[in-house]
């Protein structure tokens, strides 16, 4: 069974966008999620040897970083034990005497909207896994960091034709692999 | 996609425009030409539906990507540590 082989040093460019949006919605801090990511990487290359090829190496990659994610709570959650708390009393103008109706209301409308698309962001990249390499860095980059077309064309030294016809594959396996679940 | 001609453009010819206006790099006779190609022809009607969906999706998502340094440090530090093995 043991189908699925390790290469860690394409982890980086297969993915290491994937991972960070992953992170990133969980922890929303771009410093943290390099940190867990960088945890997550040398965590899988010492325990390489157990990679049994039953899972994709991305689904590997995602069960470490789950791991690290939930340890990264409770360590900032052990911490939260000393904080102290104050309430200040405001002044008898404000209304409500209850500590809730002070609270500011956090079920606004736009939260599970933001939830909701960043599961999308996730699912976006899960798909971009069935492009190769060289079309999921080009889509990437014209699609996502919005580079110019000549620019990519120089890097990659390809005509701006070549470039429209990786693009246009690229969407066309993406639109397919979406079609399922959010059109 | 079958190659059907209806209006001086083909269908992957359509395509092609289709894509490039989703980045905004098409110009006006290349729209007006798809365009027309486009009340003809169903199969590209659906993919430039499915196309502006596509683009609306990312929009949406607000994926981010990692930076170049970040991604070349990793790179290195993976390579160092896997040769450690």
């Amino acid at each position: 069974m043991s189908t699925n082989k390790i290469d860690p040093n394409k982890w980086v460019d297969r993915y290491s966008d994937y991972l960070f949006n992953y992170t990133i919605v969980r922890v929303n801090d771009r410093e943290v999620a390099n940190d867990l990511i960088s945890e997550t990487f040398l965590a899988g290359l010492k325990s390489m040897k157990n990679f049994k090829g039953e899972a994709t190496e991305r689904t590997w990659l995602i069960s470490i970083l789950k791991r690290k994610i939930i340890d990264h709570y409770r360590k900032s959650n052990s911490k939260k034990g000393k904080a102290e708390i104050k309430i200040q009393y405001n002044d008898d103008s404000s209304e409500g005497d209850w500590l809730e109706e002070n609270a500011p209301d956090r079920f606004d409308k736009t939260a599970e909207d933001v939830m909701e698309n960043e599961e999308l962001g996730v699912a976006i990249l899960e798909c971009m896994g069935q492009l190769n390499e060289k079309q999921a860095k080009i889509f990437k980059m014209k699609t996502i960091d919005g580079f110019d077309t000549e620019a990519i064309c120089n890097e990659f030294n390809i005509t701006p034709s070549n470039l429209w016809v990786i693009i246009h594959r690229a969407r066309t396996i993406l639109a397919q692999c979406l079609e399922k679940n959010w059109y | 996609m079958n190659n059907k001609k209806t209006f001086l453009v083909d269908c992957s010819e359509a395509a092609k425009c289709c894509d490039k206006s989703q980045y905004k790099e098409s110009s006006i006779a290349e729209k007006v030409k798809m365009l027309l190609h486009l009340v003809f022809c169903k199969n590209c009607r659906k993919y430039s539906s499915n196309n502006t969906r596509l683009t609306k999706l990312i929009e949406k998502s607000n994926i981010q990507t990692c930076t170049e340094e970040q991604k070349k440090a990793w790179r290195e530090k993976i390579k160092k540590e896997f040769t450690d093995i």
